[in-house]
């Protein structure tokens, strides 16, 4: 039960950086004035990890990406989904379909690759 | 403070008592093995509509933590609005096959919120929550199964360890307000489930890698 408890208060988390993701999601769901802030605080999370050269959490790449691509920023949301895809293989076939979906939006020409 | 400790075993070995045997059986996970997990929106069981959100943004950390890919939990909600599943209970029940094909997991984790409340009295007030967790194979097989309900109610002559304390007041501190602050029970009860319980889920391939 101590370790349990333990567990809890100090939030042994030994795999990733998050940068206070969960608790930047849970703010800005309930205030979604606080979407940009979220965007913000995990740039700067992504930009910490990858210059110590450590792994980026799972989804941060993607979230970020979401939030661009919700305000309409396409070419950063395509930019994100790619470092998503590229660095976690169990996203890449989310991801490019995602992908794909914006790039195909604006043109509505067939993508050739 | 004995008596949350008193309160939280108790719940502990209600959780073990309802499986019968101590141990999981966690076979039909193995044979799934997982790489990736996807969750959906929570289904809401309780009067806060604010809760299913809430719960979900506490879910990836734990779960990617225990060495797993875990989509993307606002991404995913995204593209299920786009497809027109707006509502946590309408995404449960689509197939699963058809969900993790769509998304190409492994797994999905289905939680379901059966209570987020406060119940105020004049002495003290008791906060609950209490949650289904269910993951399913990309085939539609259930591979884990899971029930939390964690509750609390803060005593004015607190007293016990210093750590015990903290919590104590992190807790005491959100139900001072107008509106309570579920979000450390409900990390307290993922944690139990996923992590730190007697029945966690296995070690994802990530954290087989960083172990070695």
């Amino acid at each position: 039960m101590a370790l349990a408890l333990s567990a809890c208060a100090t939030k042994k988390q030994d795999m990733y950086q998050w940068g206070g993701y969960d608790g930047l999601l849970y703010e800005a769901y309930k205030d979604p004035n606080k979407v940009e802030e979220f965007r913000i605080k995990l740039e700067n999370q992504i930009a910490a990890s990858e210059s110590a050269k450590q792994k980026v959490a799972p989804g941060l790449y993607a979230e970020v990406g979401t939030i661009y691509l919700q305000s309409g920023a396409k070419e950063s949301a395509v930019k994100y989904y790619k470092l998503e895809r590229d660095t976690w293989p169990e996203s890449k076939a989310l991801m490019t379909s995602m992908i794909e979906n914006i790039e195909r939006r604006p043109t509505k020409e067939e993508i050739k690759k | 403070m004995k008596k949350l400790i008193f309160i939280l075993c108790a719940l502990v070995m209600t959780g073990c008592a309802t499986t019968n045997v101590s141990k999981k059986d966690f076979s039909a996970f193995e044979t799934a093995a997982p790489r990736s997990i996807l969750i959906v929106p929570t289904v809401n069981h309780s009067l806060d509509v604010d809760a299913p959100n809430y719960v979900l943004s506490t879910l990836p950390v734990p779960l990617a933590e225990k060495g797993y890919y875990v989509f993307p939990v606002n991404t995913t909600k995204v593209v299920l609005e786009q497809e027109g599943l707006y509502e946590g209970d309408l995404v449960q029940r689509q197939k699963p096959e058809v969900l993790a094909k769509l998304f190409g997991a492994d797994a999905i984790l289905y939680v379901t919120i059966n209570r987020w409340d406060a119940q105020y009295a004049v002495i003290v007030t008791t906060v609950t929550v209490d949650f289904d967790y269910r993951m399913v194979s990309k085939e539609g097989v259930e591979i884990f199964k899971e029930n939390k309900k964690l509750q609390y109610s803060p005593q004015n002559n607190a007293s016990g360890s210093p750590l015990a304390q903290l919590i104590s007041a992190a807790i005491n501190a959100a139900v001072a307000r107008a509106k309570p602050n579920y979000m450390p029970l409900t990390r307290m009860a993922n944690n139990d489930v996923f992590v730190t319980g007697k029945n966690p889920i296995p070690d994802g391939p990530y954290k087989a890698i960083s172990n070695k």
